[in-house]
C-alpha cells in the first residue's frame, strides 16, 4: 500500500469516516439509552440512531426561499469534513504514533471549532428568525468556551514539558496532578458545550427556539448534521483521552483501557446532561470566561511552580 | 373591613345606583344605568377596593345587561354590578379597561359575541371570533341565526376571505418578531405570542388566543341543569373537578340546596387530588421548558398514581363527572381509604424530595430567581388569581376566603411568596402540593358517614355566582335560571383567562430564554378551545363525523364491557 492509499484509508475507513460514524452512532445510542434509564423511560432500540439517519436521508430537502442556498447546503459538508479530519488526526495519533507530525495538536484545536463555525454559517444563511437568535447564541458560546479550552491546553503543554505533538502528549498523563485534573474538568465542560448538550444547548433550545440553529434543516442535510454531532461524540472525548488521560496505547490491553477511558468520559457527559437545566447564554459566557478562566489561571500557576521545582502532583 | 363596613362603603355611591340588594349568602347585587357604570366601576375597583373577577353580558328581551363581578376576598363577599343598556339597536357602554387592564380581554369578548360597543377601549381587535367571521353577526345573542339560516345565504365561515379590517386579530409589530406559536414546542395548545425582540431582549408582546373557540357558553344554554356539569368538566381535562364544582355551587346557591356532609368531603378530596396532579404536571413541564428533562420525566412518573386513584374513585383519570347538583355521583368506598392514605404517604415522600432538590439546586436558582417578575400592583391590576397571584404576594385563596366543600373545617395553610418571580411561583406550587396532600389525608380521616347526595327535583328562577379554587386559580361560574330546566345564561371564566394577559407586565424587558419560562410560569391553559375535530382527507371527504365517532366510541365501550365480563 503506497502512502496516498494509506492516507485515503485513514480518512475514509479507519480511524476516519466509517469507524467514527459507526462508533458515533453507537455512542449516540448509549447517550439516549442511558438518559432514558435515568428518566425512568425504556429508551430507543439499539439501531435507532442508524435508522434515524437512514430515514432522514430518504426525506425531501427543503430550502427556505430567502436562504442563501449554497452556504446553506455547503455548511453541513464543511462541518462533517471538519470532524472527519479531526477524528482521523486523533486516531492516527493514537494508533500510529510514529506517523504524526509536530504541531498536529494545534491543527486539532483548529479543526475542533470547524463544525461550530459551519453551524453558525449554515443557520445564519437560513433566514429564519429563530435560527438568527440561535446563531447569535452559538457564536457567543463558541467565544465563551474557546478561551478556557486553550488555557487548559497550556497546562497540558507545561506538564508534558513543552511537547506540541499529540503522540508525545499521549505519553504523559496530566490528569494525575492537581492542575491537570482541573484543566481536564474545564475541558470536559468545554467539550460538552461543543457537543451542544444541556446545560449548554441554548443554540438549539427546543422550547425557546424550536431547535434554533437547525430549525430550517431537513432531510439529507439534517442527516449530515446528525452524523456530524454523532461523530463529535467520538472525536471530542477521544481528544480528552489522548490529551489528558494518557491516550490509547498500541497493545491490545492498552487499547481496551483506552476504550474504557473513552466510555468513562462519555458517562460523565451523560451525567452532566441529565442533571442540569439549560442556562442562559450570558450566564454560560460568564461561567466560561470568569469562572473557568480564573480557575485555569490558578492551574497554570500551579503547573509552572510544579515544573520549576519538579513537583509532579501540582 | 367587615360586612357592615363594606356595605357602608358601597352606599357612598348610592345616588348612582338604582338598587342595592343584599342576600344572606354573602352576595351583594347592585344595579345602575349604563351611563353611571364607568363611575361606579372605578369606585368599586379603585376606592373600595374590590378585586375584579369577570364581566358577563346578558341578552334580556329588550335590553342588554352587563354584569361586572367583583370579589372582596377578606370576607369572601361577591359584589355584582348590573348595568342596563336600554338601546338595543346600538348598544354601547364606557370601557373600564383604561383603568382596569384585567378587563381588556372580556370587553373584547363581549364585543365579539354580543355586539356591545365599548367606548374608549384601548384595543378593540377581535379576541374570540376568527378573522373571516362576518361583521355584525353576534353568535351569543338570543336572536342569532344558526349559520345555515343567515339571511344573505352566505356560510358564516368563509375560509378564503382574509379580513383586512381593524378587527383582524394578528397585528404586525414593527420590530423583528420571534413568533412563539400557533404551534411551538413550548405550548401544548394553539396560541400565538409575538415577541418583538431587540437582540435577545423582548421589547413588546402581542397575544392571540382562541384559534378554536368551542362556544361552551352557548352550548350550556341548550343543556339541562343536570347535564351542564359534564359539559363544563370538559372545559379542561385537568380542571375537570373545579369547573363543575363552581357551577354546581352557583346553582345550589340560588336554589337553596345544601348537599350532605359526606358529599362536601368527597368534593374536597377529589379537588385536592386534582390539585396535586396538576401541580406535579406543571413542575415537570417547567423542567422541560428549561431543558431539564430528568425533572420532567420524574415528576410525571410521580403523578401517575394520583391519576390511578382518581380513576379508582370516579372511574376516570380525567373528566371525573363526579359532582352534581345536590352532592356527588360516586362515593369514596371506605375500604379504599387505607390505600389512598398509603399512596399519599408515598407521594409526600417523593414530593418532599423533589421540593428540596428544586429549592437547593444552585443552577435552578440562577435560572429562575428574579426572572419574569409580576409586581404586586400589576397582579392586582391584571386581576390574576391562584398561584400566580399568591407568588406576587396577593394573599387570596377561595378555599380560605369563602370556604366551600369541607375546606372551612380542615387544617391547612395558604402559601404566599412576596417576590413574584418564576422561582416564587415554583415554590408556591410545590408547597401547595404538600398542603394538598395534608388536606386529602385529613379529609379522609374525618370523612363522615351518610348519603353522598340528595334528590333535587326543581331548580327555581334566580341567579347565582359560584367560584372554586382550581389548580391555576379561581374558576368562576355565573348561572341565571328563569325557572325552566335550562340555564338562560351561563358565564364561565377559567383562571388562565386573567393570568395570561399579565404577560404584558411580566415579560417585557426580559431575555428570550427567560420569557419562555415566564410564559410557562402561570401554567397557561388554553382550555376554551376545541369541540370536535372533523378530519378531512385530501379529496375533502369527511373521515370521522359526529355519528361515526359516536358509533366507534360505543363499539369500543361494548368491547371493553365484554372483556371485563
Amino acid at each position: 500500500m503506497n502512502n496516498e492509499m494509506q492516507v485515503l484509508f485513514w480518512i475514509l475507513v479507519f480511524p476516519g469516516f466509517v469507524f467514527t460514524a459507526v462508533l458515533g452512532l453507537l455512542a449516540a445510542w448509549i447517550v439516549r439509552k442511558v438518559s432514558a434509564l435515568v428518566q425512568y423511560r425504556v429508551g430507543p432500540p439499539f439501531l435507532q440512531p442508524f435508522w434515524d439517519v437512514r430515514k432522514l436521508l430518504s426525506k425531501e430537502v427543503l430550502i427556505p426561499q430567502e436562504a442563501n442556498k449554497w452556504v446553506f447546503i455547503g455548511a453541513p459538508l464543511v462541518g462533517l469534513a471538519g470532524v472527519l479530519l479531526l477524528s482521523t488526526l486523533l486516531g492516527v495519533a493514537a494508533f500510529w504514533p510514529q506517523k504524526t507530525f509536530v504541531g498536529d495538536v494545534i491543527v486539532a484545536i483548529y479543526l475542533m471549532v470547524l463544525p461550530s463555525l459551519a453551524l453558525i454559517l449554515g443557520s445564519s444563511a437560513s433566514a429564519s428568525p429563530h435560527a438568527a437568535v440561535g446563531t447569535a447564541r452559538e457564536m457567543k458560546l463558541v467565544m465563551g468556551y474557546e478561551l478556557p479550552l486553550v488555557l487548559a491546553f497550556i497546562v497540558v503543554i507545561i506538564k508534558s514539558g513543552g511537547a506540541l505533538g499529540l503522540a508525545a502528549i499521549a505519553e504523559t498523563t496530566p490528569v494525575a496532578s492537581i492542575s491537570g485534573a482541573v484543566a481536564f474538568l474545564v475541558s470536559l465542560l468545554c467539550i460538552h458545550a461543543k457537543i451542544g448538550y444541556v446545560p449548554f444547548d441554548m443554540a438549539e433550545a427546543e422550547t425557546e427556539l424550536g431547535s434554533g440553529v437547525l430549525m430550517e434543516y431537513s432531510g439529507g442535510l439534517l442527516a449530515l448534521w446528525n452524523l456530524t454531532s454523532a461523530m463529535m461524540l467520538v472525536a471530542l472525548p477521544m481528544f480528552l483521552v489522548v490529551v489528558y488521560l494518557g491516550g490509547f496505547g498500541t497493545t491490545p490491553a492498552g487499547i481496551t483501557i483506552g476504550l474504557l477511558k473513552y466510555v468513562g468520559v462519555l458517562v460523565l457527559i451523560i451525567l452532566i446532561k441529565n442533571t442540569n437545566p439549560r442556562v442562559r447564554i450570558d450566564q454560560a459566557m460568564r461561567f466560561f470566561w470568569i469562572g473557568c478562566g480564573l480557575v485555569l489561571v490558578t492551574a497554570i500557576a500551579l503547573a509552572t511552580i510544579g515544573n520549576i521545582y519538579d513537583i509532579g502532583w501540582l | 373591613m367587615n360586612q357592615q363596613q363594606l356595605n357602608t362603603r358601597i352606599s357612598e355611591i348610592r345616588d348612582k345606583l338604582t338598587a342595592i340588594e343584599q342576600k344572606p349568602d354573602n352576595r351583594i347585587w347592585l344595579s345602575c344605568e349604563s351611563e353611571n357604570a364607568y363611575a361606579v366601576n372605578k369606585f368599586l375597583f379603585e376606592e373600595v377596593p374590590l378585586r375584579f373577577v369577570i364581566a358577563t353580558v346578558i341578552d334580556s328581551d329588550d335590553y342588554f345587561e352587563v354584569l361586572y363581578h367583583y370579589a372582596y376576598d377578606e370576607i369572601g363577599c361577591m359584589v355584582t354590578l348590573k348595568a342596563l343598556i336600554r338601546d338595543r339597536e346600538n348598544p354601547a357602554i364606557e370601557s373600564i379597561a383604561p383603568f382596569l387592564p384585567g378587563a381588556e380581554w372580556i370587553e373584547r369578548e363581549m364585543h365579539d359575541l354580543m355586539g356591545i360597543e365599548f367606548r374608549n377601549h384601548p384595543d378593540m381587535r377581535r379576541l374570540i371570533l376568527s378573522d373571516d367571521w362576518p361583521v355584525g353577526v353576534y353568535p351569543l345573542r338570543k336572536d342569532a341565526k344558526k349559520p345555515a339560516e343567515r339571511p344573505d345565504g352566505e356560510p358564516s365561515r368563509r375560509p378564503t376571505v382574509q379580513s383586512q379590517s381593524p378587527a383582524r386579530r394578528t397585528v404586525q409589530l414593527s420590530k423583528p418578531v420571534l413568533p412563539v406559536g400557533p404551534f411551538h414546542p413550548l405550548q401544548e395548545e394553539m396560541e400565538l405570542f409575538q415577541l418583538a425582540v431587540d437582540g435577545e431582549i423582548v421589547t413588546d408582546i402581542d397575544m392571540r388566543i382562541s384559534y378554536n373557540h368551542r362556544g361552551m357558553e352557548k352550548i350550556a344554554e341548550t343543556l339541562q341543569f343536570d347535564q351542564v356539569p359534564f359539559l363544563v368538566s370538559r372545559i379542561c381535562g385537568i380542571c375537570s373537578a373545579s369547573h363543575p364544582l363552581a357551577y354546581v355551587q352557583a346553582v345550589e346557591e340560588f336554589a337553596g340546596i345544601t348537599p350532605p356532609d359526606r358529599a362536601l368531603y368527597v368534593r374536597t378530596i377529589i379537588n385536592e387530588l386534582e390539585r396535586i396532579h396538576s401541580h406535579i404536571l406543571w413542575v415537570g413541564l417547567a423542567g422541560h421548558f428549561i431543558g431539564y428533562d430528568t425533572v420532567f420525566m420524574w415528576a410525571w412518573k410521580y403523578r401517575e398514581p394520583v391519576l390511578d386513584l382518581l380513576e379508582e374513585i370516579t372511574g376516570n383519570r380525567n373528566n371525573y363527572g363526579n359532582v352534581r347538583i345536590g352532592g356527588c355521583r360516586e362515593d369514596i368506598p371506605d375500604e379504599l381509604k387505607p390505600k389512598i392514605i398509603a399512596e399519599m404517604d408515598k407521594i409526600e415522600k417523593k414530593m418532599v424530595m423533589l421540593t428540596k432538590a428544586v429549592l437547593d439546586d444552585p443552577v435552578l436558582h440562577v435560572r429562575l430567581k428574579g426572572i419574569g417578575i409580576l409586581k404586586k400592583e400589576d397582579a392586582i391590576n391584571y386581576c390574576v388569581t391562584g398561584p400566580t397571584a399568591r407568588a406576587s404576594g396577593v394573599d387570596i385563596d377561595v378555599r380560605r376566603d369563602e370556604p366551600y366543600a369541607a375546606y372551612g373545617v380542615l387544617n391547612w395553610n395558604v402559601i404566599t411568596q412576596p417576590e413574584g418571580d418564576v422561582f416564587a411561583k415554583a415554590v408556591v406550587r410545590l408547597l401547595e402540593t404538600l398542603e394538598a396532600i395534608k388536606i386529602v389525608k385529613e379529609a379522609l380521616v374525618k370523612l363522615p358517614k351518610g348519603p353522598v347526595a340528595i334528590e333535587v327535583k326543581q331548580i327555581p328562577a334566580g341567579e347565582g355566582c359560584g367560584h372554586a379554587e382550581a389548580p391555576r386559580g379561581e374558576t368562576f361560574h355565573y348561572v341565571r335560571s328563569d325557572g325552566g330546566n335550562r340555564p338562560v345564561r351561563h358565564k364561565m371564566r377559567a383562571p388562565s383567562y386573567v393570568n395570561v394577559p399579565s404577560f404584558k407586565a411580566s415579560c417585557l424587558g426580559g431575555n428570550i430564554a427567560d420569557v419562555t419560562i415566564t410564559l410557562a410560569s402561570v401554567d397557561p391553559c388554553y382550555s376554551c378551545t376545541e369541540r370536535l375535530a372533523v378530519v378531512k382527507d385530501r379529496g375533502g371527504k369527511v373521515l370521522h363525523d359526529y355519528e361515526t365517532l359516536l358509533k366507534l366510541s360505543r363499539e369500543k365501550t361494548e368491547k371493553i364491557r365484554k372483556e371485563i365480563l
